[in-house]
């Protein structure tokens, strides 16, 4: 699972990458281990938008499709 | 002027921590706008009095999200606190953290103290917090960090006399380094501050970490820089989160309601966009006729002025250098600040209300494909009023790929300056018919303006594909909570912007328009005669006389003679110059009061007897107007903007490249 297969609503966990992401992603709260929800997102393929750590942080859904996390937590499933 | 032994006080924080509103409270009207050496970012900087016989210069730094620079603005920062040059070393530092959203804060906040310089921490929004039922333990987390904290809140003033009671007595934490960069890193480390003379190993972290001349040394550790930083932060973060669960209360459910509430309308993908589209509407409206009355009254109080003078200084050539070359220079910069102060003021109002990220987040998608982003929409929609705003609001874009693009292509965006051109050419070359019920001359109109868009546009991916691949810059922007717009920090914003304008792209203005003065008003042995009856030479005896005439042969392949040639000429001054010297040039020939556009239609071809001004010609120049940089102010503005006349020239060469081919393109196929 990636950031960019989670559903608006959706919460999962952050975990660690295989590969180097941007730290600047890790800088502003993003990071392993960290609950992340999917706020909202733009239309055609735009930015996504999550909070994590309290901070609304927007990324494109190039970024999304390579932070790995855990499945999506069921309660949130049945919400969303 | 700067007292040498004003205590140089610096305020960092990540961005949409109420900084700008913290320094206007400090500074207030004693604020200095100049600039970081070398780059195009804005420098604020304000003289206080700190106690009877301190004084105390505060820098407003740029927000930033960590110490390890990822933008320009970082880059900036991170320069600043590793200057050991004694005249610009900082001596205290005031940390900001939004009390609503204290982690990210706190993680800047940590990375600063570590480098072993005096420090406070202001938490702002104090009142934000109290009403979302947040509590802090002031006193816990001061003595966990080592610093003291003031509760300040802009918006009241409240804290502020405390706050600079904390800056006088400010020490370095006792508790630091809350981040030990760990073993393997020692040799490299070392290393660094032998080289550089650093007395903190964090210093030397940071600045071995910044780029390749460590790199080497350090990847023998096994680690990656990317690796070594995320370290840092993982680090930095679980001892953050300790103290907060140690001393800050908060209730989720109460947070965010509002931002949540409002961006269900403001980011949905159907009413973001109609709410989007209408405030850009709004704009446009205001900067266009919003600053039609004072524009005017600029005009008329200058000119009225001239007259004034002319009438009572005696005659001569100073009287006519002041009267004609310097007052209409002044008026042709002053002229701009209504569309200035009305354009910053409402961005101010979208950056402070939290808005403009979102207009950066809906219009993404669409601006990427051209290298922009979404925050480029600000200028290219001012740029329909004028480029002069619509350049100096990139500098509110970070990203500065895509500022250089912005500006690149601004001046191709159809101004309200070539309107008077247009709407003569039209009238004169495009019949008065209809087109499947629609008027012809107004679908020529607004084919000219979808030319200037997509010119914009087209122009904007293409450098991009030229332009060589810069580190690449993460799209990762924070949604900062929406905040009620603080009037104050809107003047500001209005005062800060005009001032710099005036200053800095004015003199540059003036300096041209006085040469343009001097070329159009003396002529190669020929001066006006400046007795008695004032008479000015026949405009082509004047230097642009003779050089329009010199560049004929030039112009003769669009279309121009030496009449159109000098009006293209002499535009440089403002695009819409070239109705004013047409007039000029065939009142001349005809002495027959009738309108422009008519002695205009009058003209004939010397060579076939037909109308001069056929659809070839009038298409050629008007494609030439829409394509030309065919105006000084914009040249000045963007050497400012760029610190770069290079830029500018280049810029200037390339439209007119452009304007030339297309005019060229245009009567081959239509003569």
């Amino acid at each position: 699972m990636y950031l960019s297969d989670l559903k608006i609503g959706q919460k999962a966990i952050v975990l660690q990458a295989s590969i180097s992401l941007p730290v600047k992603l890790y800088e502003m709260g993003c990071m392993p281990g960290e609950e992340i929800e999917l706020n909202y997102a733009a239309p055609f393929s735009g930015p996504m938008c999550f909070l994590v750590q309290g901070t609304l942080i927007s990324m494109r859904k190039e970024l999304a499709q390579l932070v790995p996390i855990t499945e999506p937590n069921v309660k949130s499933l049945t919400n969303g | 002027m700067v007292d040498k032994k004003a205590l140089r006080v610096a305020l960092v924080g990540r961005p949409n921590t109420g900084k700008s509103s913290l320094f206007n409270r400090l500074t207030g009207l004693s604020q200095k706008v100049g600039n970081y050496p070398g780059v195009t970012m804005e420098k604020r900087t304000g003289l206080i009095k700190l106690a009877p016989g301190v004084l105390a210069e505060i820098i407003d730094l740029p927000g930033i999200y960590s110490l390890h620079p990822s933008s320009p603005d970082e880059q900036v920062v991170m320069d600043s606190f590793l200057n050991e040059n004694v005249d610009e070393k900082i001596d205290v530092v005031i940390g900001l953290a939004d009390g609503t959203n204290l982690k990210t804060c706190l993680f800047v906040f940590t990375q600063i103290i570590d480098l072993g310089i005096p420090a406070v921490l202001a938490v702002t929004m104090s009142d934000e917090m109290e009403r979302k039922g947040m509590e802090l333990d002031v006193l816990g987390l001061s003595e966990s960090l080592g610093v003291p904290i003031t509760l300040v809140n802009g918006r009241l003033g409240h804290g502020i006399k405390e706050l600079q009671d904390n800056i006088l007595t400010a020490s370095v934490s006792q508790n630091i380094p809350f981040f030990q960069p760990g073993g393997l890193h020692l040799e490299w480390i070392n290393k660094v501050s032998e080289d550089k003379n650093f007395d903190i190993p964090y210093k030397s972290w940071l600045f071995g970490l910044r780029g390749s001349e460590y790199e080497e040394l350090i990847s023998s550790t096994g680690k990656t820089i990317a690796r070594a930083r995320a370290d840092e932060a993982i680090k930095r973060y679980r001892r953050v989160n300790e103290w907060l669960r140690e001393f800050f209360v908060t209730h989720p459910g109460k947070d965010r309601r509002w931002t949540a509430r409002l961006d269900r309308w403001a980011v949905n993908p159907f009413w973001g966009s109609i709410i989007l589209l209408i405030l850009m509407f709004l704009l446009f409206q205001a900067l266009f006729f919003g600053s039609e009355a004072p524009m005017n009254f600029i005009d008329d109080q200058f000119a009225q002025l001239s007259n004034i003078l002319k009438s009572n200084l005696p005659n001569g050539f100073l009287s006519h250098l002041i009267t004609n070359g310097i007052i209409p220079g002044i008026a042709g910069v002053l002229i701009f600040i209504p569309q200035i102060a009305i354009l910053f003021g409402l961005i101010s109002l979208l950056e402070e209300s939290g808005y403009m990220s979102r207009v950066v987040f809906i219009m993404d998608r669409f601006m990427r494909p051209f290298g922009l982003s979404g925050k480029s929409v600000v200028p290219m929609v001012s740029g329909t009023a004028c480029a002069i705003p619509a350049i100096m609001s990139t500098r509110n874009m970070e990203n500065s790929r895509e500022k250089w693009l912005s500006i690149a292509v601004a001046p191709l965006i159809t101004c309200a300056a070539r309107l008077p051109v247009y709407a003569l050419l039209i009238s004169l070359v495009i019949p008065d018919q209809t087109f499947f019920g629609l008027s012809l001359r107004g679908l020529v109109l607004f084919s000219l303006y979808m030319i200037g868009f997509f010119a914009a546009l087209l122009g904007s991916a293409a450098l991009n594909k030229i332009m060589p691949e810069a580190q690449s810059n993460p799209f990762l922007l924070e949604m900062p909570s929406y905040r009620f717009p603080q009037l104050r920090n809107v003047g500001h914003a209005i005062i800060n912007r005009t001032k710099s304008f005036v200053t800095e792209a004015g003199k540059i203005i003036l300096a041209i328009s006085v040469v343009l003065w001097f070329f159009a008003s003396f002529g190669p042995g020929k001066t006006p005669d400046f007795t008695q009856d004032y008479e000015a030479i026949p405009i082509e005896d004047s230097y642009v006389g003779k050089m329009g005439k010199a560049i004929e042969p030039v112009m003769k392949p669009l279309g121009f003679d030496w009449k159109v040639s000098i009006a293209v000429l002499s535009s440089f001054v403002a695009r819409e110059v070239f109705v004013g010297t047409m007039a000029t040039l065939y009142s001349v020939d005809d002495n027959e009061k009738s309108s422009i556009r008519e002695q205009m239609a009058k003209q004939k071809d010397p060579e076939t007897g037909e109308p001069y001004f056929n659809l070839a010609v009038g298409v050629s120049l008007l494609l030439f107007y829409a394509f030309a940089m065919q105006c000084m102010s914009t040249y000045a503005v963007v050497a400012r903007e760029t610190r770069s006349h290079k830029f500018a020239a280049i810029q200037f060469l390339i439209l007119g490249i452009l304007a030339y081919g297309a005019s060229f393109l245009s009567y081959s196929i239509l003569a």
